[in-house]
């Protein structure tokens, strides 16, 4: 573990302190870990490559360093050298698995390699026969070539499934600009981005991708936008000033991948291809495992589990049918018989197909699953690491709150507001909403009457965005009011200021004064005023207002939300005449003694469906941590909100203060919930972030860096945990490919991140995720009603051939029958089961234990073969004991007659009745049987499947109506065998024959028992919960 | 410990009884579906349409006959294959058997004890094994008896016998006894097991007398039932079906 953390921190640049420790680190694991490894070696290389200290150079320097020219370039040839050694700008991909093997492993894995062992043993048997010249030698060489067949089309299958999952590293190589404007040999050349070398000089203007990292040493108006890198998603000035010790956070280098948004600049390649941090990242990402996800691990676990019971029945009965003396070839045979019939051919097809029938639904509730595999995992999930922008919050600043007249107001937050519903019939508040109309450069874009206030696109800055649909809403038409009010002058918001001033003329045409109004951060405007609002009348602002001010400002503020003082003055007439020529560069006009008329606070707020789902999460015994680089205060805030810290918890600090003792001296036992910081995260052992994961039920992580993200990701999987985790940055996708769930944002995710995730969010919606955490244990119940399904008939085909080699009866059903039911009348029943609704409320138990709750548990297997499947066996032998006896055969002359009756010689084969019966007028029979023996399944496997749609429940409690898809499976099945027996019944190879109508109903009664005797058992279960029938019998 | 074997023994008691259950509701549906059946005649016989033909004596290696006319002991085995199969056609074993109406289907639907035909051994003429008790083989003409399953109810049409060819001419000799194969309509139909218990199926002796230069040579001889519409004797998948292919080799 400690050697992952190495990996993250070499990424994690926070200045040259942390590469030091982790150095150290890194020392004391070569101490533990004499062997190393190639993982931990690469780790050590990214780091020294940080040693990036290129941003501290001056430009002499760097052109000292590089070889290069500023005003010249490289020459080509030297370019060419450095081309030559460091290779092509351009990230390596991955080595990437040749298709071929991919599709060979497809062939090989699962139950293929046991079918491809049916299959050589198919030839050779025909090869064997063909010699001696047995007739019947040409229907091994088919048996072999039909399961050769399913073995290829059902990888083929899979193979198409897998490939249809992406690979990270492709849009890694699609964020590679293609052009770049290069100075060499003293002329501007456009070259391709991946012709680029040290120490190139590029220019780039806004709009361009940055061809590799670049050191900057002209620039004007340049910002880029790192979001991508980082999650920042504010543009990001850039300049040649060294402005700060860490790489990633100094002004003068841009980075390869990102985007310049606007201006010009020239700077200096100092780092191209898998070199530059995008690089650096990518291979992280890519050198982060893919571990098995759960599903995977039960299917693996239930082959083995099947192919054991297969070979090892096979192997008993090879070594019973040659110690009674069958031929080994006969041996041989019996053994593929009972191979295939063991085998459940399509069950692996079907699993895949139910997955994405729910990865379809999930898509239709928003959740697209890249890999099917990881609709299951969704639903093991028992901790999510959320973000909070954009996934538990709305994404925009919202006004929250007002307070004037001395008094706090909560603002609607909701996203579909229409109305606000405080009090606005104080005359401060008109002269309050007067100036968040006028004090506001925001206006919406023309065209957008129609849509809701809401959903309008605004040109403008969050809270200027937030504070004009605020007005809009509650005034109505804003751009009319500032038109009734002409602005005269204006000073836009700056740093220096921290306020934002206009000058307006009023509606009131009797009212000749201008209107000085006036917003920023509250403490600034304060200081400005004399006098503050009160019901509409200006009192002078006394201590004890100021002290009534502190506590609302500071009160919001407590609440994680962004707070703005507003104030104005009306301009005396006769000083300002209309005729005024304001001058905003001398300020010739007052900007003190104004009054002081109300605050305003903003909060992106929490999405109206969070709480709920978080709720539904709680319930659903997941834990719920939020992961953000936000603050602290407002990530606890909207924690609060969302219930991701529950109205009744405590961090150690609340105890704390409410107890008013130092923070070491509080019981960490009674703190439910943790606020830590990115900073202590940073310091912990991973020791420490196991006890504060265990310790706390509710945790939120604030200024964290994504890719701190990690460690807290394989913090909650050392608790055993199944983890979900939402991101959007490129640096996030280390964390989501580390998750056993990666969400990436569908709005706000980079390609990496979406590439990296096993599943987009394509509302960007934390409830989203729920509605996929219920889908995901839908399908895990259904996969085992499928499998259990399944399961069942395959003691139905196997019964046949023990009898057989034991009792030498006439062989009652062929393996290619078998192959027609397994993945013929089979298939779309047990796809249907994907379709059953969930017997309880599937969102009020706890997770799935990975280690206990299996797939496939001991229960499922024992009742389906030892119980129902035995039903079938004895139901379908009726059925072929009575079509042989209604021919002639008595069942008594069935036995022992093996020998005689598949001889090719015997063709005076005496029946009960004294007939004598050829060769193949005998196999005709056999192939009725064969069809009755087949119809037999198929109608109890129909009761099988109305069994199997609850486990719990009766299914008149289920509704025998309400999946209408398991209709459709009944009558495809019912349909499909009518289609086998009477359609195809005079072809030969298919051992169908048309058969008697009344046989389809000898087995009526053995389903109809079936039926019976499972409501039997579930209503035990019902009624004696914990019993040893419970224990025993519910799967 | 007792806690796991009381468990398990619960188990146990638990397959025990299901099986049982099982098992005796196995018992019982067999047993009323064979109370079902008559004992008399099989519910179904449109499995068996028109009969197969056969021969006696009956080759181990695929019908195929290997002998030397001059060792007694290459041939011994079909000799006595041949006595047993004819034993009981001997008058001593058909005194309860009447005379019929030769050429005419011996229809007794109506009667409550079926009669069975007299077959006279004598027919067979020089294969009945009363004149040679080599049935040839020793003389170089040896007998294979070919014969017709029994299907119950069975009634041919038109005026069945057996006719038996060569692949290739002038190897063999082929005389049929009772003449021109015929099988007579007399022994048709057949009655079932338990109801025409005495029954014997017509046969038709086959004499292949192998000329000299069939001597040392594999002779392939396939015979067919003929003369009758409803005896299929030509059918793709089943070669025995009204049919039948052998092949003899005598050395000297």
């Amino acid at each position: 573990m400690v050697k992952k953390r190495s990996d993250v921190y070499s990424v994690e640049i926070y200045g040259t302190k942390d590469l030091h420790k982790t150095e150290i680190e890194d020392e004391e694991e070569k101490h533990k870990d004499q062997k190393g490894n190639k993982k931990k070696k690469k780790a050590e290389d990214l780091k020294k490559e940080l040693d990036l200290d290129d941003h501290r150079l001056s430009t002499s320097e760097l052109e000292m360093k590089y070889g290069t020219s500023i005003d010249k370039g490289l020459s080509s040839a030297r370019a060419a050298e450095i081309l030559a050694r460091d290779g092509p700008n351009a990230l390596t991909p991955p080595k990437a698995t040749p298709e071929i093997v991919k599709f060979l492993k497809q062939m090989i894995g699962g139950f293929s390699i046991l079918l491809w062992i049916g299959a050589g043993f198919s030839w050779i048997s025909f090869g064997i026969q063909l010699a001696q010249g047995v007739d019947s030698a040409f229907d091994n060489l088919y048996l072999g070539v039909v399961l050769a067949l399913v073995v290829i089309l059902t990888g083929i299958f899979a193979y198409y499934q897998e490939a249809k999952s992406t690979n990270i590293m492709a849009s890694f190589s699609k964020m590679i600009p293609q052009q770049a404007l290069v100075l060499r040999d003293a002329e501007k050349k456009e070259l391709p981005a991946d012709q680029l070398v040290v120490g190139d000089i590029v220019e780039i203007k806004g709009g361009d991708r940055i061809p590799a990292d670049i050191r900057l040493i002209f620039t004007q108006g340049c910002k880029v936008d790192n979001s991508s890198l980082t999650g920042e998603s504010e543009p990001q000035s850039r300049s040649c000033d060294f402005s700060h010790e860490n790489p990633l956070e100094t002004r003068n280098i841009a980075f390869y991948s990102t985007t310049c948004v606007e201006g010009t600049a020239t700077g200096i390649v100092i780092n191209t291809g898998d070199r530059t941090i995008i690089g650096r990242i990518a291979s992280l990402a890519s050198g982060v495992g893919n571990e098995k996800t759960p599903i995977a691990i039960e299917i693996e676990h239930f082959v083995y589990l099947v192919a054991g019971v297969a070979i090892s029945i096979g192997v008993l009965f090879f070594i019973i049918s040659v110690s009674m003396r069958y031929k080994i070839l006969d041996s041989i045979i019996f053994l593929i018989g009972i191979i295939v019939a063991n085998v459940p051919e399509g069950l692996l097809a079907t699993v895949t197909v139910s997955l994405s029938l729910t990865a379809k639904r999930m898509a239709k509730k928003n959740c697209l699953v890249k890999n099917l595999e990881a609709v299951e995992t969704l639903g093991s999930t028992s901790i999510i690491c959320s973000d909070k922008t954009g996934t538990l919050t709305q994404n925009r600043m919202t006004v929250a709150h007002l307070w004037f007249d001395n008094q706090i107001y909560s603002a609607d937050t909701s996203e579909d507001q229409t109305t606000q519903p405080f009090d606005q019939s104080s005359p401060s508040w008109t002269a309050l909403s007067k100036i968040v109309t006028l004090c506001n450069r925001a206006e919406f874009r023309p065209g957008q009457e129609n849509l809701p206030i809401m959903k309008r696109v605004v040109v403008g800055d969050a809270s200027e965005t937030a504070l004009l649909k605020f007005s809009e809403v509650i005034l109505g038409d804003v751009m009319s009011i500032r038109a009734q009010n002409r602005k005269v002058a204006e000073i836009p918001f700056n740093s220096t200021n921290k306020f934002q001033l206009s000058i307006h003329e009023t509606d009131d045409p009797h009212d000749k004064r201008f209107l000085l109004v006036m917003k920023g951060a509250p403490e600034r405007i304060l200081e400005r005023c004399s006098t503050i609002m009160i019901n509409g009348k200006e009192e002078p602002l006394d201590s004890e207002k100021a002290e009534a001010f502190q506590t609302a400002y500071m009160e919001l503020g407590g609440m994680g939300e962004r707070v703005l003082g507003f104030c104005h003055l009306y301009l005396p007439e006769k000083e300002f005449p209309e005729s005024f020529q304001f001058d905003t560069d001398s300020m010739n006009f007052p900007t003190s003694s104004l009054c002081f008329v109300g605050l305003l606070s903003m909060i992106d707020p929490p999405r109206s469906t969070v709480p709920d789902a978080v709720s539904k999460c709680r319930s659903a015994g997941i834990k719920v941590i939020m992961v953000t680089g936000d603050h602290p205060i407002t990530a606890k805030a909207i924690a609060k909100s969302v219930g991701i810290i529950s109205a009744t918890s405590e961090t150690v600090e609340d105890i704390a203060k409410r107890l008013n003792i130092p923070v070491e001296r509080v019981n960490r036992r009674e703190a439910t919930a943790a606020v830590v910081n990115g900073m202590e995260l940073k310091d912990m052992s991973s020791e420490q972030l196991d006890a504060i994961l265990r310790e706390h039920a509710e945790i939120v992580f604030a200024r964290t860096s994504p890719q701190q993200k990690l460690i807290i990701v394989e913090g909650c999987q050392r608790q055993g945990a199944v983890v979900a985790v939402t991101g959007d940055g490129v640096n996030d996708s280390p964390a989501l490919k580390k998750a056993d769930i990666g969400i990436a944002m569908g709005i706000a995710g980079s390609d990496a991140a979406k590439n990296a995730a096993d599943m987009v969010l394509l509302d960007d919606n934390f409830a989203s995720i729920v509605t996929g955490v219920e889908e995901g244990r839908l399908i895990f119940d259904n996969l085992k009603k499928t499998i259990a399904y399944t399961l069942t008939k395959n003691i139905a085909e196997l019964c046949p051939f023990l009898i057989y080699i034991i009792a030498s009866i006439p062989m009652p059903i062929g393996t290619i029958t078998i192959l027609f039911i397994d993945l013929g009348t089979d298939i779309i029943p047990s796809v249907a089961l994907a379709y059953e609704k969930a017997e309880s409320d599937i969102m009020n138990r706890r997770p799935r234990n990975k280690r206990r709750d299996r797939l496939v548990n001991q229960q499922l297997a024992v009742y389906s073969y030892l119980q129902i499947g035995i039903m079938q066996s004895v139901g379908a032998f009726v059925t072929y004991f009575t079509v042989y006896a209604e021919q002639g055969f008595l069942p008594s002359t069935l036995l022992g007659v093996r020998v005689n009756w598949e001889s090719n010689a015997i063709n005076d084969f005496e029946d009960s009745y004294g007939q004598q019966w050829t060769h193949y007028q005998r196999m005709y029979l056999q192939w009725t049987g064969y069809t009755a023996f087949f119809v037999s399944i198929t109608i109890q496997q129909v009761a099988d499947l109305i069994i199997r749609k609850t486990r719990r429940n009766s299914i008149f409690r289920q509704g025998l109506f309400r999946n209408k898809v398991i209709w459709v499976g009944i009558f495809s099945q019912i349909g499909i065998a009518l289609i086998l027996t009477y359609g195809l019944g005079h072809v030969t190879a298919l051992n169908f024959t048309p058969l008697r109508f009344q046989y389809w109903f000898v087995a009526v009664p053995f389903a109809i028992l079936i039926w019976v005797y499972d409501e039997i058992r579930k209503l035990l279960i019902r009624r004696h919960p914990g019993s040893w029938w419970d224990k025993n019998m519910y799967y | 410990m007792q806690v796991i074997t009381a468990f398990h023994g619960l188990i146990l008691l638990f397959y025990l009884v299901f099986y049982g259950f099982l098992a005796a509701l196995f018992t019982f549906t067999m047993w009323v579906m064979l109370q079902t059946l008559s004992s008399d005649i099989p519910k179904y016989r449109d499995r068996i349409s028109s009969p197969g033909l056969m021969i006696s004596p009956k080759p181990d290696t695929a019908l195929e006959f290997y002998f030397n006319r001059s060792d007694s002991q290459s041939y011994s085995e079909y000799v006595t294959t041949l006595q047993n199969f004819l034993e009981s056609y001997n008058d001593s074993k058909q005194s309860q058997n009447i005379d019929c109406t030769r050429g005419k289907i011996f229809d007794q639907s109506d009667a409550a004890v079926k009669k069975a035909c007299r077959f006279n051994l004598s027919d067979l003429g020089q294969c009945s094994g009363k004149e040679d008790a080599n049935f040839g083989y020793s003389k170089g003409t040896p007998c294979v008896l070919v014969k017709m399953n029994r299907i119950i109810g069975l009634k041919p049409e038109g005026e069945p016998h057996i006719q038996c060819t060569p692949k290739e001419e002038g190897m063999v000799n082929i005389n049929y006894f009772p003449p021109n194969g015929a099988m007579d309509l007399m022994y048709f139909p057949y009655y079932g097991k338990s109801l025409h218990a005495h029954y014997l199926q017509p046969l038709v002796a086959v004499q292949l007398a192998i000329t000299p230069n069939g001597t040392k040579e594999e002779i392939a001889i396939e015979c067919k039932i003929l003369g009758s519409p409803n005896l299929k004797n030509q059918d793709d998948r089943d070669k025995f079906l009204g049919r039948i292919a052998f092949k003899v080799q005598m050395s000297e």
